[in-house]
C-alpha cells in the first residue's frame, strides 16, 4: 500500500510539474496555511476510485485563480476573463495534478478511475469523505504572491 | 496545401491552451476547429475531413476512445491522424487506444516541444 509520505511526495511533485509546465508559475510548499484575505475562494475537485478512493482538491482565492487562468491562456490577468474560464482553468489544474499523482503511484496501487473535475466558488469551503478517511494537506506559495491549499482525501476501497 | 486541425476537449480552456501550445510549437495549420464533445466532433467529421485530430480521453457523453473507434469507421477519416491528449498515463490504456486507431498519445502536462515531437512525423 502506498504510504502517506509517498502520496504527499506525489501530490507536491505533481503540482510543481503542472505549475511549471502549464501555468508558468513557481510553486513551493510552505509550512503553515495562510488564511485567504479574499472573501470568495474557489474549490476545484476531482474524485477517484480504485484500490483507494477519494478526492483531490485545490483551494485558492479568486485573484490567485484569475492569475492561474490568465497564465494558462496567455492573457492579461487584469483583462476580460470570464468566470467560466477561471473555473475551467482551476478544474484543469485539479485534473492535471490528479493525472500527475496517478502516474507517480499507479505502479504501487493499480488502476485509478478519475472523474470529470468540478469547481465551485464560495466562502469557507471544505471537502469531506467521512471519519475513516486520511487527509494529506499541502499548503503552497505561488510565485511568493499567492497561497493555495491542495488536499488529498482518501481511504481504502471496500471493494479492494 | 495547408493542413487542418480539430481539437476535441470538453474544457473550453483546455482547447484554448492546446491551440496556444500548437502555435508555440511552430506547427502550421491553415484551418483549426474545435469540438466540445465527441458527438460534436463526429458531426464535424461527417461534414468534411481534417488532417489531424487532437482528442482528450476523459470526456462526458462519449469518451475519446469511443470517438476514435467511431471516427475510424468514417470514410472521410481514413487519412486523418488522431493524437490523444490526456492526463491518463496508464500503459494499458495507451496500448488500447492505439490499437483502436489512434496514431499518437501526448500526456498532460505537455510542452510545445512535445507537440512538435509527436506531430511533426505525422504531418510529413
Amino acid at each position: 500500500m502506498v504510504t502517506t509520505v509517498s502520496l504527499k511526495d506525489a501530490l507536491l511533485g505533481g503540482a510543481q510539474e503542472v505549475f511549471e509546465t502549464m501555468v508558468f508559475m513557481a510553486l513551493e510548499e510552505v509550512d503553515v496555511a495562510e488564511e485567504c484575505s479574499e472573501d470568495v475562494s474557489l474549490l476545484g475537485s476531482i474524485t477517484f476510485t480504485g484500490n483507494i478512493e477519494g478526492c483531490l482538491s485545490i483551494r485558492c482565492g479568486l485573484q490567485c485563480a484569475r492569475t492561474i487562468a490568465a497564465n494558462m491562456l496567455g492573457t492579461d490577468p487584469c483583462g476580460d476573463l470570464a468566470e467560466c474560464d477561471i473555473n475551467d482553468a482551476i478544474g484543469e489544474v485539479a485534473n492535471m495534478v490528479m493525472g500527475a499523482i496517478k502516474s507517480r503511484v499507479q505502479h504501487e496501487i493499480g488502476t485509478m478511475e478519475v472523474s470529470i473535475p468540478s469547481v465551485v466558488q464560495g466562502r469557507e469551503m471544505k471537502h469531506g469523505l467521512g471519519d475513516q478517511a486520511n487527509e494529506i494537506v499541502v499548503n503552497v506559495s505561488i510565485e511568493e504572491q499567492y497561497r493555495a491549499t491542495f488536499s488529498l482525501l482518501f481511504r481504502e476501497s471496500e471493494l479492494a | 496545401m495547408g493542413k487542418s486541425l480539430l481539437i476535441v476537449d470538453n474544457s473550453a480552456t483546455m482547447r484554448k491552451i492546446i491551440m496556444r501550445t500548437v502555435r508555440m510549437s511552430g506547427l502550421d495549420f491553415d484551418r483549426t476547429e474545435e469540438a466540445g464533445s465527441g458527438v460534436e466532433a463526429l458531426q464535424k467529421l461527417q461534414s468534411g475531413p481534417v488532417d489531424v485530430i487532437l482528442c482528450d480521453v476523459n470526456m462526458p457523453e462519449m469518451n475519446g476512445t469511443e470517438l476514435v473507434k467511431k471516427a475510424r469507421q468514417l470514410p472521410s477519416c481514413s487519412g486523418t491522424k488522431i493524437v490523444m491528449v490526456s492526463t491518463e498515463s496508464a500503459q494499458d490504456l495507451i496500448d488500447q487506444v492505439m490499437s483502436d486507431g489512434a496514431d499518437g498519445y501526448i500526456t498532460k502536462p505537455f510542452t510545445p516541444e512535445k507537440f512538435q515531437e509527436k506531430l511533426t512525423p505525422l504531418l510529413n
